[in-house]
């Protein structure tokens, strides 16, 4: 009963092509995986392999669509497109040494973005740990405890169907509320288009006259005010302040005898906040009281406004990322650092305590 | 010009997630089970890391770090029971353990058969043809 309410308000709310966005590559992976499951079958399955490929190829194009071609974008296409078919083949394939392999692909390829990330301790760290220590470990295990071949339970898969469906919901919930909260993909747009009029108002002559399609302001305007109605997000301050910035713009746009100084005034307002909101998308901004340290950066109570940003808009991190960790870890988790190793000890000693054979030998 | 935005990598994190639920409900190899969950916590070092990035601070990257010890600590318990699971019943599928269920469950069986595996075909062999020759002159050897 409740869904019944609730998705004709969300079709509402949301334009069309999120929900396409999301559901096509959620339905088309769900089928792949559950055709691709390991069962009893004659065939090899040749359609859920061409399922996964569309889900994958539906997924990079309407889900994570960046619409720049840098050569960051090609990586991060690369290693996340790589990451994700390691890990479907871990899910389907029967066979656990290659499962166990192609979870190598993932590890190796996370760490890929993780370097994307500016996080090159982590990715060493990951590479010597996953890549290093556990697998090699899991092979080890698996030598020991398989020596025949495929075993029985290899090639089936427990409720194939109702595992599907369950993650694949999840998935498809998960989807929807980071694309309600952290999708950037809209404002971007519309910031773009409002520095481009910026820019065309500029080149005019200082008293030429400003209106008409050749500026494009007004519809520019509208269709910015139409698309910040429309998202749910609008309940934040920064949200409130670029609504009432295009408001204040589009009444500047609509007197007539306003100035094209007034105009560009007015646009530039509307730029600064919606990039206020563009940064603060999603931010759970800890309460004033809080005590937390700057070892780590600029400390996380600071106003986003106030932070400052490359070209990208994102801010810098330290680029001697090793000690800036390494300060991070011994001032403020100091206590968890002790604890994880305290736990490290903990963990030897039992591996050892549950593996180690005491037959008693008689004297 | 932009760079990619945070949302791409935290849908990444999320797919890589999910397919670690599904591997780790559907299969029934202890060792992929296991594989499993450590691509959930791929999934969520990702989300993790992707923060620290975009908000200019380190303390995502500091949490990875303790993921990272946590998963290791599992890895080698859960291998030593691995190994003495083993031991006991001489396979690594955890239905051989569906003793260990809640009163009243009802025993999950396979049902259907696996195909057999392809017959080979036996390999041609030759009719022996000819006359054995005589072995002159190996009697004896020294």
């Amino acid at each position: 009963m409740i869904s019944c309410s609730l998705l004709p308000m969300f079709a509402a709310a949301y334009p069309a092509k999120t929900m396409w966005a999301i559901t096509v590559p959620v339905v088309l992976g769900g089928l792949a995986v559950f055709v691709l499951l390991p069962r009893p079958r004659r065939f090899p399955p040749l359609a859920g392999a061409a399922c996964a490929g569309l889900a994958l190829l539906f997924a990079g194009w309407l889900l994570v669509d960046t619409g720049t071609s840098g050569p960051e974008t090609v990586l991060f296409y690369s290693f996340s497109g790589i990451a994700i078919v390691g890990g479907g083949l871990l899910v389907t394939q029967a066979n656990p040494v290659k499962a166990a392999l192609s979870f190598t692909l993932v590890v190796l390829s996370t760490c890929g973005l993780f370097l994307l990330l500016a996080a090159p301790f982590l990715m060493a760290a990951t590479i010597i740990v996953y890549a290093g220590a556990i697998i090699v470990t899991f092979l080890f295990v698996i030598m020991l405890a398989q020596q025949s071949g495929l075993s029985d339970a290899d090639q089936r898969s427990r409720e194939p169907l109702l595992t599907t469906v369950g993650g694949f919901v999840l998935l498809g919930a998960l989807l929807f509320i980071l694309a309600v909260t952290y999708d950037s993909s809209g404002i971007e747009r519309h910031v773009r288009r409002t520095e481009a009029v910026l820019e065309r108002l500029s080149a005019l002559p200082p008293d030429g006259d400003w209106r008409g399609p050749s500026s494009d302001v007004e519809s520019t305007l509208k269709d910015f005010l139409e698309w910040q109605s429309q998202t749910v997000r609008s309940g934040t301050d920064a949200s409130k302040r670029l609504e009432a910035a295009l408001i204040d713009a589009a009444s500047t746009g609509a007197s007539p005898q306003a100035t094209r100084t007034d105009v560009v005034q007015a646009l530039n307002n509307v730029r600064d906040r919606a990039t206020e909101v563009r940064w603060t998308m999603g931010f759970l901004r800890p309460g004033a009281n809080a005590r937390l340290s700057d070892a780590s950066g600029p400390p996380p109570n600071l106003p986003p406004g106030e932070l400052r940003r490359d070209a990208f808009g994102r801010p810098p991190l330290p680029a001697a990322n090793t000690a800036y960790l390494g300060r991070s870890l011994f001032s403020d988790y100091l206590l968890a650092v002790e604890l994880g190793g305290t736990l490290l000890l903990i963990a030897t000693i039992g591996a050892i305590a549950i593996t180690g054979r005491r037959t008693e030998r008689p004297r | 010009m932009s760079a990619v935005p945070l949302h791409n990598y935290l849908v990444v994190g999320a797919i890589l997630f999910v397919l670690g639920v599904i591997g780790f409900l559907a299969r029934r190899n202890m060792i992929v089970m296991f594989l499993s969950a450590e691509m959930m916590l791929q999934g969520v070092t990702i989300n993790l890391v992707a923060f620290a990035r975009y908000r200019g601070n380190l303390q995502g990257q500091s949490f990875t770090l303790f993921i990272l010890t946590v998963a290791a600590c599992e890895a080698a318990v859960a291998l030593a029971l691995f190994l003495m699971l083993y031991r006991s019943r001489k396979s690594l599928d955890v239905s051989v353990w569906q003793d260990l269920r809640e009163a009243g469950q009802p025993a999950t069986v396979d049902e259907e058969t696996l195909p057999l595996p392809p017959v080979e075909e036996p390999l041609p062999t030759l009719t022996p043809a000819g006359l054995e020759p005589e072995h002159r002159g190996e009697r004896t050897h020294v």
